[in-house]
């Protein structure tokens, strides 16, 4: 994921619109209003790095012939696709990037395969809505914390439920320890957040503190009524860092806790905002943090290397990078999310049609997504390619931002060239010379004389952060029900098509495309057939 | 001949008996006898069927044009033709010397063994394919019948019935309990091999003949390559096309999957040789050769950085798709391809370990090439008619092929001191082979399958 980060950042020009009344009036933090035009964030976004093609953790086969220009934009662009199957409240992406989980309002879990944009798995098992979904490394269990009070470790490789977990109390958030499947943290409602070891079959809960570390001193000062507000706060979000030795806690007080995993203790606390934390994200590297409050601001924050021995957590002071906000129209943010390399912060806004999308280098924002006539909540980024997934919160699907590639021409044929403009041709000294086939023939196949390694794979570029033994999900051929909705298929630069059910709409294009309420489950039992 | 009776425009009938065709290459007996299939009869559609463009192309490239117009129309091409003409280098077997003396050194040659000879299928076998764990070999056969046989014991374990035409093509899946066929009858069934039961939703799109399969590594999509100039990925979940691939104006003769999934490779009839983003259905390049001949099966190489490719101009080419424009690397001669859609695998051998290419030939043998060399390794005989597809074993030195002669043989390979190797010369070979083959033959006949006059027992009869 090692992006060349100064070169990326040398390339970069961007013009920031920063009305000086405006910032001044966030007290000097840089603060990008959303009325930067359209124009001026779409010629940036080319800038953008260099052609880096380490971006992605696999290095698959096909990037050496991708163009690379299109490899170098690394923003989504246009809606490339949706996913349908009941009314989707919660996504988040495989480790892997090939399935996206979502949870759904009745309870039931749909795995989608982004390959195929069908339906790969179906779990059922929750009661109410899906809160939230969390993968292990290797992708084989994914954890889901439902509105019934309880948690679930689904085992990806027969659907069956390898733990289940209640709680006496609302689940805000559920994330599994990144080392270890069998351990979660999560952030209940009114309660302390609890770190849940579910290696024996009996899950063990140890509550883990929400009250800010104090020092001394601030101890020693403490009123009665300090130490009463200290005690009544609550953590609403906990995440792991990537290492799994410590998680961040965000709480009801706008505190960021740093707890250590193994000892359950608090490592250092610091006060982001006075406000609610609703939602903190990291970066897969562990040292970048954004944070969604409920005072309308998104925070990206640098985080020390935790792994760090000589890293002090007492003079520890974590400051703000970035602030992300919306002045003019007072947007609130319904969700956040890095892009993999942390380049980017996108928001999906409450009570607003758009996903803003922000760059951090300079903080400016770059591009605002819009094209689904509803608001969306979660907005979840590929984990390294350029793909947005967005839930609608009206219609429930989810949506699929990306880049569309154009077709070049010159690898329809050998020996056609993309030109800029007209090329007068010079022909080569011997191309019109009549020279006998079997000359030919003899010569090229003498050509033919290098060394060629048909065996070895290049492992080098391959993801290290995931277990080996590449567990893979098998293929199931009798998903019931398989209502899957991707009939609209990308053909060219803002044309769709869709590829059945030719009756109900066709040739819609990405703006005007209407969900159709109450189709998708009809279009799915037509399409399957009897056998 | 017996146009007439063709129900298929598209294909030509070769009903020349078995024995005016080549001539006998072996000095042992056992290799002609010419009453062992008597009336014997080229298969209703042995394999996909073409022409050599080199003869006629004329003629040949108005035979495509045709085939629109008027249905009926068939044509007798003379098979002969082709055989006589054919250059042989093939003959002359280059034994270089190891290059590099430091040990290992490179074998120059390869001993395969016939080890078991499986008979069953009522017409010409299409396809052979090991199982990617290396426990099965399924056939498919102009009979429109799937074998699936042990690898090891070569017994047969299941007959996969249910398509209503010839099968030109198979496919496993990744995790080996699924095999997917592609049919004359224009479907791709799926079959669950523990069962040997077809899965109730067939693949229907196409609007021809399926001439190739290959599944995605993750099982998850499958691309098949037909006559109707198509290359579809499905979905294999929901057996839906989940793309078509604008990909030839002639017909396509063979699909791969790259080995992580992100490229596709097709090939057709009219040269040329495409390489697909997967992800975007957009073509990434485009390999043709020279002389344009008809390209009837492409395949990745094991580390995917290279497409083998197969064209009736009796050439194999290992073209480097990604530098540049894309360059042949590599041309194996040495076999005689003009006609079939011929079909064959990577292998490996020796130390290092080195690669080896294998290819069916229309002269019955089986032909091993070094890949970086080019220099022919081994030539197994054995068949009594084009051999049209040769798979390899993913981990053991197991050969398996097909032919026109209604058999599959498995070939394994016989360890033999280095001396004897080095000093064996091309005549010695082969007179070893020959000798070795009957009573392998004579024993194993009784050892597998089932009478095949006999019907086998039908699955969906009830």
């Amino acid at each position: 994921m090692d992006i060349d980060a100064p070169g990326a950042r040398e390339e970069m020009s961007f013009e920031v619109w920063m009305p000086q009344s405006e910032a001044a009036a966030v007290g000097g933090s840089r603060a990008v209003a959303p009325v930067l035009s359209p124009a001026t964030s779409l010629n940036t976004r080319f800038h953008l790095g260099t052609f880096n093609l380490n971006l992605h953790p696999h290095r698959a086969m096909n990037l050496s012939l991708v163009d690379p220009f299109v490899l170098a934009q690394d923003c989504p662009d246009v809606i490339t696709g949706r996913l349908h199957s009941g009314h989707s409240t919660s996504i988040r992406f495989s480790h892997r990037g090939d399935l996206l989980a979502s949870g759904r309002h009745d309870g039931i879990i749909v795995i989608f395969d982004i390959e195929t944009n069908g339906v790969a798995r179906k779990l059922r098992g929750h009661t109410r809505q899906v809160q939230s979904l969390s993968w292990s490394t290797n992708d084989r269990y994914l954890l889901s914390a439902g509105q019934d009070w309880k948690c679930v470790l689904w085992d990806l490789k027969d659907g069956s439920r390898a733990r289940t977990v209640r709680f006496e109390a609302a689940i805000f958030i559920a994330e599994l320890h990144p080392k270890n499947h069998m351990m979660f943290v999560a952030a209940l409602f009114e309660d302390q957040p609890v770190l849940v070891d579910m290696s024996s079959k009996i899950p063990v809960k140890h509550p883990i503190p929400s009250a800010p570390l104090r020092s001394q001193a601030e101890r020693d000062n403490a009123t009665e009524k300090q130490n009463a507000q200290d005690a009544k706060q609550t953590t609403t979000v906990t995440v792991f860092t990537p290492s799994g030795d410590n998680i961040i806690a965000g709480t009801n007080k706008g505190w960021l806790n740093i707890i250590d995993t193994a000892s359950h203790e608090l490592r250092h606390s610091t006060r982001i905002t006075n406000n609610i934390i609703v939602f903190i994200r990291l970066t897969p590297s562990g040292r970048d943090i954004v944070i969604n409050s409920s005072d309308r601001i998104v925070r990206t924050l640098h985080l020390p290397d935790f792994a760090d021995p000589k890293l002090d957590f007492e003079t520890l002071h974590l400051e703000v990078e970035h602030k992300f906000q919306d002045l003019v129209q007072k947007l609130s943010w319904n969700h956040v999310s890095f892009s993999p390399n942390g380049d980017y912060v996108t928001a999906s806004t409450w009570m607003n049609h758009h996903i803003y999308v922000w760059e951090r280098g300079q903080g400016s924002l770059v591009k605002i997504l819009e094209g689904t006539k509803e608001e969306l909540s979660a907005v979840e980024w590929h984990p390294f390619r350029p793909k947005l997934a967005a839930v609608g919160v009206d219609s429930g699907r989810v949506w699929l931002w990306s880049i569309l590639q154009p077709q070049r021409w010159s690898a329809l044929a050998p020996d056609f060239v993309e030109v800029e403009e007209n090329v007068e041709y010079i022909e080569r000294e011997d191309e019109f010379d009549i020279q006998p086939i079997e000359e030919i023939h003899k010569r090229r196949l003498d050509q033919e004389d290098e060394e060629v390694d048909v065996l070895t794979i290049e492992s080098a570029k391959m993801a290290t952060e995931f277990e080996a033994g590449d567990f893979r999900m098998p293929v199931l051929l009798d998903i019931e029900a398989s209502d899957s909705e991707d009939e609209i298929v990308a053909i060219g630069a803002g044309q769709f098509r869709r590829k059945v059910d030719m009756n109900d709409e066709d040739g819609v294009s990405g703006d005007d495309r209407r969900p159709v309420n109450g189709t998708g489950s009809v279009n799915g039992a037509k399409r399957r057939r009897a056998g | 001949m017996d146009d007439t009776r063709n129900p298929s425009p598209k294909r030509r009938r070769d009903d020349n008996t078995y024995d005016d065709e080549s001539p006998p290459r072996k000095r042992s007996a056992s290799h002609s006898p010419s009453d062992a299939f008597p009336q014997y009869r080229l298969a209703e559609r042995p394999a996909r069927r073409y022409s050599s463009r080199d003869n006629d192309s004329d003629e040949d490239r108005s035979y495509y044009r045709d085939r629109r117009r008027s249905h009926s129309r068939s044509r007798s091409h003379s098979r002969s033709r082709s055989h006589s003409r054919s250059p042989s280098p093939s003959r002359s077997r280059s034994r270089r010397r190891t290059r590099t003396p430091s040990p290992p050194p490179k074998p120059t040659s390869l001993n395969y063994k016939p080890t078991f000879i499986l008979r069953g299928h009522k017409k010409g076998v299409s396809a052979v394919k090991f199982s990617p764990d290396g426990r099965w070999i399924a056939s498919c056969s102009a009979d429109c019948t799937v074998k699936i046989w042990d690898a090891q014991t070569g017994a047969l374990e299941h007959t996969l019935e249910g398509h209503l035409a010839g099968i030109s093509t198979i496919a496993w899946s990744p995790d080996s309990n699924l095999l997917a066929s592609g049919s004359d009858d224009k479907s791709i069934r799926l079959w669950n091999v523990a069962t040997g039961l077809p899965h109730p939703t067939p693949f229907i799109g196409h609007h021809n003949y399926v001439y190739s399969l290959a599944f995605s590594p993750k099982g998850n999509m499958l691309v098949s390559g037909s006559y109707d100039e198509a290359v579809f990925v499905w979905d294999v979940r929901a057996a839906r096309v989940m793309r078509s691939l604008p990909a030839h104006s002639d017909p396509v003769g063979g699909v791969d999957f790259v080995r992580d999934g992100t490229l596709i490779a097709s090939c057709a009839n009219d040269g040329l040789i495409r390489v697909w983003d997967t992800a975007t259905g957009q073509c990434l390049r485009t390999l043709v050769h020279e002389d344009n001949a008809p390209v009837t099966s492409v395949r990745f190489s094991p580390n995917g950085k290279y497409v083998l490719a197969w064209t009736l101009d009796s050439c194999l080419r290992l073209w480097n798709y990604i530098d540049g424009k894309g360059k042949c690397v590599k041309t194996y001669q040495g076999h005689v391809n003009k006609k079939y859609s011929i079909s064959g695998a990577f292998g490996t051998y020796g130390e290092a370990p080195w690669a080896f290419v294998a290819s069916g030939s229309e002269e019955s043998d089986i032909v091993l090439w070094d890949v970086s060399s080019k220099n022919v390794l081994q030539r197994l005989e054995g068949h009594r008619d084009a051999v049209l597809s040769v798979d390899t074993h993913p981990s053991d030195k197991i050969i398996v092929s097909g032919s026109l002669d209604r058999t599959v043989r498995i070939w394994k390979e016989v360890e033999v001191e280095v001396e004897v190797k080095v000093d064996a010369d091309a005549d010695a070979d082969a007179d070893a082979d020959a000798e070795q083959t009957p009573p392998t033959s004579e024993k194993e006949r009784e050892m597998n399958g089932y009478d095949p006059e006999e019907m086998p027992p039908n699955r969906f009869a009830e």
